[in-house]
């Protein structure tokens, strides 16, 4: 049982950890992430007793405390009862004696006198790591980094201990000798206490069954690898994971903006972080529990920016959204696809305000939305499908930027607008220059409309932008750096983005989560990776399979299913929206539909990580 | 993309003759005291004279120069056309675009006001009201706008239904804009022709009306106007004096309204596209 207790490191007046706590039982693993320099070996190396610098708390194994024993009795815990595979392997071994020297030297130094017991003990350990029997005279030089890493895992068990502490126990090595490093870990880490340190998230998702991430010598957050994976709640988790290049999650790579600093008062992170407020700036947030999880975030990790509830509109009496729900939080992005026709544009302009909704509510940062105010057009922002329309072709490029601060009234004097025009215009990679400050829309390509339409939505500072179709009008170039713009956006600043689009394609690889729309409901939603992997509703598969391909294959077009029942839905249709509801709205071209699928409406439920409206995935099944 | 209609207007025959005649008449009562010897008021000995080198158009019935009246009077025509017309176009605007930026009950009651006011007949109703107030030119402007208003303001609520519906308003409201912010810098930019073409129309309809009113002789009596001198001519016609006397100020008076007719004529053509030909652009 290894307990670490308000642990606090310094060097030189510099604290490096600042207040660690854990606990570990036997048999249980914990994989500490964060990037270089957050104290993740500074805290192996002083459980190892190691350490240089002035340690304060308190780091008991098995009811001692390691800091307040004198170094002889530490020695006799170190590499018997704690063993450590160190970080670097071509520094760890010693360049003059061979393996088996080197690993007959950890039995021995414990007080093993028999040579021959350690020699064949010696032997038994090189089986075990699979490392050949000859190998075993090799000097360090003469092997592979693979072998090397081996032979310190000799080293480390070679007097069986109750803790082991891996430094980053995967780096600098290539994939396959990874696997079977990580494979023979996982097998001796059983029975034992585990501290896995490294920057290698899958290393850590394989090797731990709870992760800790580190940021600055203080835990962010702590959870069970698995959820702590699918659902980050610390943005700075989410920034590690997204870094982070996997065959997993299918967006483009972001990373974390700024640099980490020991020196930061308050919450370490807020220097970084896009959604911090005035109190993270001088208060500490406390490690705090949550289920099953712990956090250390003044705002209870990433906020919900946007949440709609059960909304429905209608236009001219035909309802086009039939009680939709969606979350938005900070600095995701949402894709909502869906064919033409299928609400997407209205669920963005019910959101905006320019059509009322008939029932249900929208909250942004957790508070109702009621009557939009400017405080409102200062949060969210929308950006139109025809840059070149949604700007007054009587406005120039300047006074189109300047029209949303214009209106906000702020008192900034012209000078201070102009500033700030050149700076957004900037920040959309456009010039700032006189001449083309004066450009009408109609002198501007497609590509550059847009970036004045985007422009303009976030010249007022807004969190979360509405993205109607942003680049459907522009060719596959522009658009990739119209999103590549975007994301970068995105990862500066926290922006939200709600991404409507009829391209799956793009959306995979800009969005965090996907979710998609059906004649007005949402029939299917959950992580980008997941519905694009694995779509459980027909009408994603659907999506799916006419999705951009570089292939010559073709799929056959989905085929409606009897004529009888085409022109009854086509007739309900009609009518309006109160018969369309008694049945799936898939019905007409779900390829294998059940009997009750004619009958009723399936709603959303969860489903593993999805949720999706299909009688077919319905987790109770009435019998 | 923007149709430069000063270009397109110089290039239309009958924008051209409109613009000049209009140019010709406003430069004639601004130089009024430079073209003429005589005031207005004045009285000569001479009545009843026939054209001369004295009096270039003869002199009325107490001697006043008919010339110089003439002159004077285009000053009260295009004051009253212009007054008039700009500020029933001012109160055209405020009303159709309200109507349609707010719709609703608002709306309704507008046009049905609107309605209202279009079947009332104006002329016997400020006929009415003239005989009681005896107006002087500025009383004459409000009473004549009053009735004009209405039929501007019903295209001016039906150019803005179709300009509220442009994405380019949606984007300036999910700004946050209010109704003053999209009235001044969406609607009222793009309503421009139309405004033009209403108030050319409102001015030729207010000159004209303030010719008939004072023909009546329900104006304020001390105002100099072509319709109250063919008023007093139509009196001594037994003396074979009309030719040099009602002639005068008919004729200018038509050729004025001939002039904004000429005017509104070629904008019409020029803002609808189904009616012209070849097209130039801002910045040709």
């Amino acid at each position: 049982m290894l307990e670490i207790k308000n642990l606090k490191v310094s060097y030189n007046e510099l604290n490096i950890l600042k207040g660690i706590d854990l606990s570990l039982n036997k048999g249980e693993s914990l994989a500490v992430i964060g990037e270089t320099g957050a104290g993740k070996t500074t805290l192996s190396l002083s459980i190892m007793g190691l350490i240089e610098g002035h340690c304060t708390g308190e780091i008991l194994f098995q009811g001692e405390n390691l800091l307040s024993l004198p170094e002889d009795e530490l020695r006799l815990l170190r590499g018997r009862r704690i063993a450590m595979v160190f970080q670097d392997v071509e520094a760890a071994l010693h360049p003059l004696y061979t393996i088996r020297q080197q690993i007959i030297e950890a039995i021995l130094v414990h007080g093993e006198k028999d040579r021959d017991f350690a020699a064949e003990h010696t032997r038994q350990l090189l089986a075990r790591v699979g490392l050949d029997e000859r190998r075993g005279d090799s000097y360090p030089h003469q092997l592979s980094g693979g072998e090397k890493q081996k032979a310190l895992i000799c080293i480390a068990l070679a007097n069986d201990p109750d803790v082991l502490i891996l430094d980053e126990p995967t780096a600098a090595l290539d994939a396959l000798t990874k696997a079977e490093i990580i494979n023979l870990l996982r097998k001796e880490a059983k029975e034992r206490i585990t501290l896995v340190i490294t920057h290698d998230i899958d290393a850590a998702a394989k090797l731990a069954e709870r992760i800790a991430v580190m940021y600055a010598g203080r835990i962010l957050e702590m959870g069970p690898t698995e959820e702590l994976l699918e659902q980050p709640m610390h943005p700075y988790t989410r920034g590690l994971l997204r870094s982070y290049p996997n065959m997993t999650t299918t967006k483009d790579l972001q990373g974390i903006p700024g640099r980490m600093s020991h020196r930061v008062e308050g919450c370490p992170f807020h220097t970084r972080c896009t959604q911090k407020i005035a109190v993270c700036g001088h208060d500490v947030p406390e490690l705090q529990k949550k289920n099953s999880r712990y956090l250390a975030c003044h705002r209870g990790g990433i906020i919900p920016l946007l949440e709609v509830k059960n909304i429905s509109s209608n236009i001219d009496k035909v309802e086009i959204l039939h009680s939709v729900d969606i979350n938005l939080y900070e600095g995701e992005t949402l894709a909502l696809v869906g064919e033409s026709g299928s609400g997407k544009t209205t669920l963005a302009k019910t959101i905006m305000g320019l059509f009322t909704a008939k029932q249900g509510e929208i909250f942004l940062e957790e508070k109702p939305v009621i009557q939009r105010k400017k405080e409102f057009f200062e949060r969210v922002q929308m950006v139109f499908q025809n840059p070149g329309e949604s700007i007054s072709h009587r406005m120039n490029v300047y006074q189109a930027v300047k029209e949303p601060l214009d209106i906000h009234g702020s008192r900034a004097s012209e000078s201070e607008k102009q500033e700030k025009v050149k700076k957004v215009l900037d920040e959309v990679e456009l010039t700032g220059d006189d001449e083309y400050l004066k450009k009408y829309p109609h002198h501007l390509s497609g590509g550059e409309a847009q970036r004045v339409a985007i422009a303009r939505a976030l010249v007022l500072d807004p969190k979360l932008i509405i993205a109607d179709e942003p680049t459907s009008a522009l060719d596959a170039s522009i658009q990739a750096k119209i999103l590549r713009l975007f994301l970068d956006l995105q990862e500066e600043r926290g922006l939200a983005l709600l991404l409507i689009t009829h391209d799956i394609a793009l959306a995979r690889k800009v969005s965090d989560r996907m979710a998609v729309m059906l004649q007005g409901t949402i029939v299917e939603e959950g992580p980008t990776s997941e519905i694009v992997n694995n779509p459980l509703h027909p009408y994603t598969k659907c999506l799916i399979e006419v999705a951009p391909t570089m292939s010559r294959e073709i799929s056959e077009p989905l085929e409606t299913n009897s004529r009888e029942e085409d022109h009854e839905t086509e007739t309900d249709f009609q009518k309006g929206s109160s018969d369309s509801q008694q049945n799936c709205p898939f019905i007409r071209r779900c390829p294998h539909p059940l009997p009750r699928c004619f009958q009723d409406k399936p709603e959303l439920k969860t489903c593993s990580v999805h949720r999706v409206a299909c009688f077919r995935h319905t987790v109770h099944w009435p019998t | 993309m923007h149709i430069n209609y000063w270009q397109e207007t110089k290039n239309d025959f009958f924008g051209k003759l409109g613009l000049i005649l209009i140019t010709l008449i406003v430069v004639l009562a601004i130089l009024a005291p430079l073209l003429t010897s005589y005031q207005p008021q004045a009285y000569t000995d001479t009545a009843f004279s026939p054209p001369s080198w004295q009096h270039l158009l003869g002199t009325n019935d107490v001697g006043q120069d008919i010339w110089t009246r003439l002159l004077y009077g285009a000053r009260t025509s295009l004051i009253v056309g212009c007054g008039a017309a700009v500020l029933s176009i001012l109160i055209s605007v405020l009303a159709g675009c309200t109507a349609a930026l707010f719709g609703g009950l608002y709306d309704r009651l507008m046009m049905r006001l609107v309605d209202a006011m279009i079947v009332i007949p104006p002329v016997i109703v400020v006929i009415l009201v003239a005989a009681y107030l005896r107006p002087n030119t500025l009383l004459m402007i409000v009473l004549i706008a009053v009735f004009l208003w209405p039929g501007g303001a019903r295209v001016i609520r039906a150019q803005t239904l179709s300009l509220k519906e442009r994405m380019h308003v949606a984007a300036a409201r999910t700004f946050g804009a209010g109704w003053l912010h999209l009235l001044v810098h969406h609607i009222i930019p793009d309503l421009g022709p139309v405004i033009v073409a209403t108030m050319i129309r409102d001015a030729r309809r207010a000159i004209f009306m303030e010719a008939g009113l004072s023909f009546l002789g329900i104006s304020d009596p001390s105002v100099i106007s072509w319709g109250k001198m063919m008023q007093h001519a139509l009196r001594f016609s037994y003396l074979n004096v009309w030719k040099w006397w009602l002639l005068p100020p008919g004729f200018a008076l038509s050729l004025l309204i001939c002039a904004f007719t000429f005017l509104g004529f070629s904008l019409e053509k020029i803002l609808n596209p189904r009616l012209r030909k070849g097209v130039s652009h801002a910045g040709d």
